[in-house]
């Protein structure tokens, strides 16, 4: 008995060594890479904010109900629009959109897909100009997917083979003028 | 020498991890559909691969055999963890790339196969050369399969346009389905050849 005890706190003492050290050395790269790893994040972020707001001179990070609202001024300090990055279930994980809007207009800039995992070839399609060129200048309401050209504002155009991914990034962005009226609430 | 040497290319050829051992298909199947993401799996599994297969063949005789699995795997995931952290470091695009299957590394059993059927009993030295045979074999397979999904999928080669832009991408060959057949058809064939060099030899 004794020796079997004694071989169990060996066995217990073997793996907290092994895991302590990982540990130890983990603790030392986490602390080496962090710094570069939130520089590539914060970068990754200001390009999206850049893309979709345009005429940006610089934007203030601004936070209403524990969201981030990035608000986006010219030159002469005026308003340009407010972006927001908002996620949502895709086909494959999480998509998260940059989206940036013009509250006084109720319409939507432009968007920038900063993450997802979907299809290459097909739902990854989802990040080409030609698809989010729709978004631009779609009003803050429900949108609408066609299979055609669109000819209203509201309409998005389908991608062939990535029906779900498209209806994905509909539904998320579809809920930004909810989002930014309730904080920014101007005209119509 | 030679004894190492045939250690080393057990890896390239007669023990290859992909077409003749078939294991550690999980990242063959998932990142090959482009041939700079078969090349940074390849990669990213080598480092793990050797880093524990040193560790583990210096410190094995102080590991009690009823807890041999948990520490291997304690070590590997220490090394992929690292890995994790410094592509995304780095390396933003190759880990954005990548994803899920750096973590995944950790459960890709020709790691802990390694592990348990070589470094485990044998010297270190031995073991270096076991890590970087199958390291190679194990790359080589992976960017040859992610050339060819690459090259009908996309036309194109590590993002080189092969077949002009009139080429209609075949997207079976980026998606899972075109990796069963490519890996099928790549296995059976690098199998035939192998058999024929032998039958030659003998």
């Amino acid at each position: 008995m004794a020796e079997k005890n004694n071989s169990i706190a060996k066995l217990v003492i073997t793996l907290t060594i092994i895991g302590a050290f990982g540990a130890l050395f983990l603790a030392g790269v986490y602390e080496w890479t962090i710094p570069h790893i939130l520089e590539h994040e914060a970068r990754a972020r200001e390009q999206a904010i850049m893309e979709v707001l345009p005429d940006l001179d610089y934007y203030e990070e601004v936070t209403h109900n524990d969201k981030i609202f990035y608000e986006g001024y010219d030159e002469n300090d005026n308003l340009v629009g407010v972006a927001v990055s908002l996620k949502g279930g895709g086909y494959a994980g999480e998509i998260e959109i940059m989206i940036g809007t013009d509250p006084q207009e109720g319409k939507i800039l432009n968007i920038y897909v900063l993450n997802h995992q979907e299809t290459p070839g097909l739902g990854a399609r989802i990040t080409e100009e030609q698809f989010r060129e729709d978004f631009k200048d779609a009003p803050f309401s429900e949108l609408e997917i066609v299979q055609r050209t669109p000819e209203e504002p509201y309409e998005i155009e389908a991608i062939a083979g990535a029906t779900m991914s498209v209806e994905a990034v509909k539904n998320i962005v579809s809920d930004v003028g909810d989002i930014v009226t309730e904080h920014y609430g101007g005209g119509n | 020498m030679k004894n190492y040497l045939d250690i080393f290319k057990n890896g390239l050829w007669n023990e290859n991890p992909i077409f003749k051992l078939i294991i550690g298909l999980c990242p063959t199947l998932a990142v090959t559909n482009t041939v700079v993401n078969g090349f940074a799996m390849g990669m990213a599994t080598g480092f793990v691969l050797i880093s524990s297969e040193i560790v583990i063949s210096l410190i094995k005789k102080w590991i009690p055999n009823d807890v041999r699995i948990p520490s291997f795997i304690l070590i590997i995931v220490t090394f992929v963890t690292f890995t994790d952290y410094f592509l995304g470091a780095f390396f933003p695009d190759i880990a954005d790339a990548l994803a899920l299957f750096i973590p995944l590394i950790v459960v890709n059993c020709l790691i802990l196969g390694r592990q348990e059927a070589f470094a485990s009993q044998n010297p270190t030295r031995k073991a270096i050369f076991d890590a970087v045979g199958m390291t190679v074999g194990f790359t080589w397979v992976l960017v040859a399969l992610s050339a060819i999904r690459e090259l009908f999928g996309f036309g194109t080669l590590a993002g080189v346009e092969i077949f002009g832009a009139g080429y209609t991408d075949m997207i079976i060959m980026i998606l899972p389905g075109g990796a069963f057949l490519t890996l099928g058809v790549l296995v059976g064939f690098l199998n035939f050849l192998d058999r024929k060099v032998g039958s030659d030899n003998g």
